[in-house]
């Protein structure tokens, strides 16, 4: 994957250090998985078969292509938000609206105005990563890279006006060398787990509590019995058993 | 609470559930005292739609009391008596705020599967599969409403349930898809499927200044409904060519409008319809499109073509050709339910149509396992079926 905007350059952030080779027995793996998922997504013969077989494919893609290369990624979010760029900026850099109001938190903040980038919580998969803001013009942009080398990072986000009456576009793109290898990062995008899905989900949160004042869910609603393979599913539509059914928590509570 | 829940191809069962409670502070409870039967709880129920699961609260046509509301909800009072749209909507969005509601940025929560089939996703639905967000739906005592202020229409005083439950859904919905058809004076419109979308169609038609409906089925008994909203009727399975029949009956210039008020589960005969029942049985594809290929190719030069019969795939040997060749404008989608509301509720205060003639059959919602087999096997003579969530079941 090449990367064609150098964020490092522009706003003042770190190259990336480099990083070993995949294993063989991590292509390996890469590989069966992939034909494991295949078959079960061609068996499957609806929609979600096709993802799944899709997802397959790209599996053994990058299992096959992989094989020599230090796991590096991007990621390119866009959103419109029908606020000010001022409105959305302010929104983006209060730190009271980073981990309280947000389901899952991109950013977060503590005391000692330390910034923290946590994925994935929500999955049972809490990925935490401190966070050195580079460069920033109010209204307009904010820059940040990765301050440890476990998991490293930089990005930028841009808040320009939209035509029209549209409001803001939001923009997020990040750079990222993954902790782990290639299986594990394709496992995850399976599962949705993907940075460029987590941060589309975590622009898209910003976005409807700014403008429907809440996140929507359906999570505490009632359900039927669900039965054996629905319940397996219950990960993929982020519905969780009644036991631990709880009202959401905003902001202001 | 009783609920009627999906649980497989076929089957639908009522459960005892858990009562709705307030989730978000926009939120609304209410206690349904009317619940209908849709053409697309049929797709549901034949297995057609991707990401239904066993356990999905069935229903997005209903009415009934609210009786609790979130600490952000202002327009709507605990007690007031409301019909609820089946789209979900913010109303804060670039979408609602151009009148665009079942494309609503904010309330799927699913947003992402839908944006991995279709590229963006449009708004939550009730009782309408994961995709379309996963609601629980109102075939049930109870319902959650999100965003309660932006859809739940009030009913005022002085009108039955049965004359303003169809605002939930297939009176708005008829209604667009004339209205989509842009219709001038003197114009012809013709429209496949007299079921309960049909229906409202044909009237709506004459509402908005058609002058003369063609409407097209094979059942007796939805055709004389057709029949008695004014409409000039054609049996397809009494005449050999249907195309010829309606440039027959058009002085050779074809309808103005053809309405597709069918959708995926198109009933066919010969050739290209058995090959689409047997791509369906396979699991190659999830629709029929016989009616959408036929009002392509019925409809006149510079005509438009409007599609409120639900597709949810990729779709098999569309005349594209004769689409281009033609020049045919196309209008499509959910309905945009908020933007007929109000208006439609007038239409129903004024006495210019009494909805509630479309009802052939009423349940209890314990009954609703046997209602759906009759209106999917078009029994009985149904058209339109209504629940009643608290009545005692005929059955027992
Ligand atoms: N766009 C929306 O928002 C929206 C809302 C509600 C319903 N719908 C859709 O509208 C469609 C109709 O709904 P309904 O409640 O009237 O369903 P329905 O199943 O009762 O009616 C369908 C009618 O089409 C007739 N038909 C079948 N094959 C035909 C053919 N080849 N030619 C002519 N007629 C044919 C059937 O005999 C039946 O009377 C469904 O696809 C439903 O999902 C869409
Ligand atoms: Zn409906
Ligand atoms: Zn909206």
């Amino acid at each position: 994957m090449t990367i064609t905007t150098n964020l490092a350059e522009k706003h003042g952030g770190k190259p990336f250090s480099r990083r070993p080779a995949t294993s063989k027995l991590e292509t390996a793996l890469t590989l069966a998985a992939g034909a494991a998922i295949s078959v079960y997504g061609v068996l499957r013969r609806d929609w979600f078969g096709a993802a799944f077989a899709g997802g397959g494919g790209y599996l053994l893609y990058s299992g096959m292509s992989d094989l020599r290369r230090p796991y590096q990624g991007r990621a390119r979010v866009a959103f419109t938000i029908a606020k000010s760029p001022q409105e959305v900026y302010d929104f983006v850099r209060n730190p009271q609206n980073w981990g309280r109001s947000l389901r899952e938190p991109m950013f977060e903040h503590n005391d000692d105005g330390q910034v923290t980038l946590r994925l994935g919580e929500k999955h049972g998969l809490d990925f935490k990563s401190r966070v050195e803001l580079t460069d920033e013009k109010p209204g307009e942009y904010i820059a940040w890279a990765s301050e440890d080398q476990r998991f490293e990072h930089r990005g930028v986000v841009h808040f320009k006006k939209a035509p029209g009456d549209r409001g803001t576009e939001i923009s997020v793109a990040l750079e990222y060398k993954a902790p782990t290898g290639p299986i594990t990062h394709s496992l995850a995008s399976l599962a949705g787990l993907n940075p460029e899905q987590l941060l589309r989900e975590g622009l898209r949160q910003i976005k409807q509590l700014m403008e429907a004042g809440e996140i929507p869910t359906t999570v505490g609603q009632p359900v039927g019995a669900r039965g054996l393979r629905a319940t397996a599913k219950r990960v993929l539509y982020h519905e969780r058993p009644a036991a631990e059914m709880q009202p959401q928590r905003m902001a202001g509570d | 609470m009783k609920a009627l829940c999906w649980q497989g191809t076929n089957k639908v069962e009522v459960e005892r559930v858990n009562d709705p409670v307030i989730l978000n502070p926009r939120d609304g409870i209410v206690r349904i005292t009317r619940t209908a039967i849709c053409g697309s709880d049929l797709h549901l129920y034949d297995g057609y739609i991707p990401t239904m699961e066993p356990g999905d609260v069935l229903g997005h046509e209903f009415m009934g009391e609210v009786v609790d509301t979130g600490r952000e909800v202002n327009r709507v009072k605990k007690g007031d008596r409301v019909v609820v749209p089946f789209t979900i909507a913010c109303g804060q969005c670039h979408f609602c705020k151009h009148d665009l509601w079942s494309a609503c940025d904010n309330t799927n929560p699913n947003a992402w599967m839908m944006e991995k089939m279709y590229g963006y996703s449009g708004s939550g639905l009730f009782g309408y599969s994961h995709m379309m967000g996963g609601y629980a739906g109102g075939q049930a005592q109870f319902v959650r409403v999100p965003f309660i202020d932006v859809g739940a229409l009030k009913v005022p005083d002085g009108l039955d349930d049965e004359q303003v439950l169809f605002l939930s859904d297939i009176f708005p919905t008829g209604y667009m898809a004339a209205e989509n058809c842009d219709i001038k004076p003197g114009d012809v419109v013709a429209i496949w499927g007299c079921g309960p979308v049909g229906q409202f169609t044909i009237r709506s038609a004459f509402l908005l200044g058609a002058e003369r409906v063609i409407a097209i089925d094979r059942f007796h008994e939805r055709l004389k409904m057709a029949r008695a909203g004014g409409a000039e009727i054609i049996n397809y399975d009494e005449v050999e060519d249907l195309l010829a029949e309606l440039k027959w009956m058009t002085g050779g210039r074809g309808p103005d409008a053809c309405i597709d008020a069918v959708g995926l589960e198109a009933h066919g005969t010969g050739v290209a319809a058995a090959y689409d029942y047997a791509k369906q049985r396979m699991k190659l594809s999830f629709d029929r499109p016989t009616v959408l290929r036929q009002v392509i190719q019925a409809c006149k030069k510079g005509g438009v073509v409007s599609i409120p019969g639900v597709y949810g795939g990729v779709l098999d040997k569309i005349p594209f050709g004769a689409a281009f060749g033609k020049g045919l404008t196309f209008r499509m989608g959910q309905t945009q339910m908020q933007k007929y509301t109000e208006r439609l509720l007038k239409h129903v205060q004024q006495g210019d149509i009494d909805p509630s003639f479309v009802i052939t059959h009423r349940f209890s919602l314990d009954d609703a396992p046997e209602a759906y087999r009759m209106f999917r096997d078009k029994r009985d003579q149904c058209v339109k079926v209504v629940l009643d969530p608290w009545a005692t079941p005929k059955a027992a």
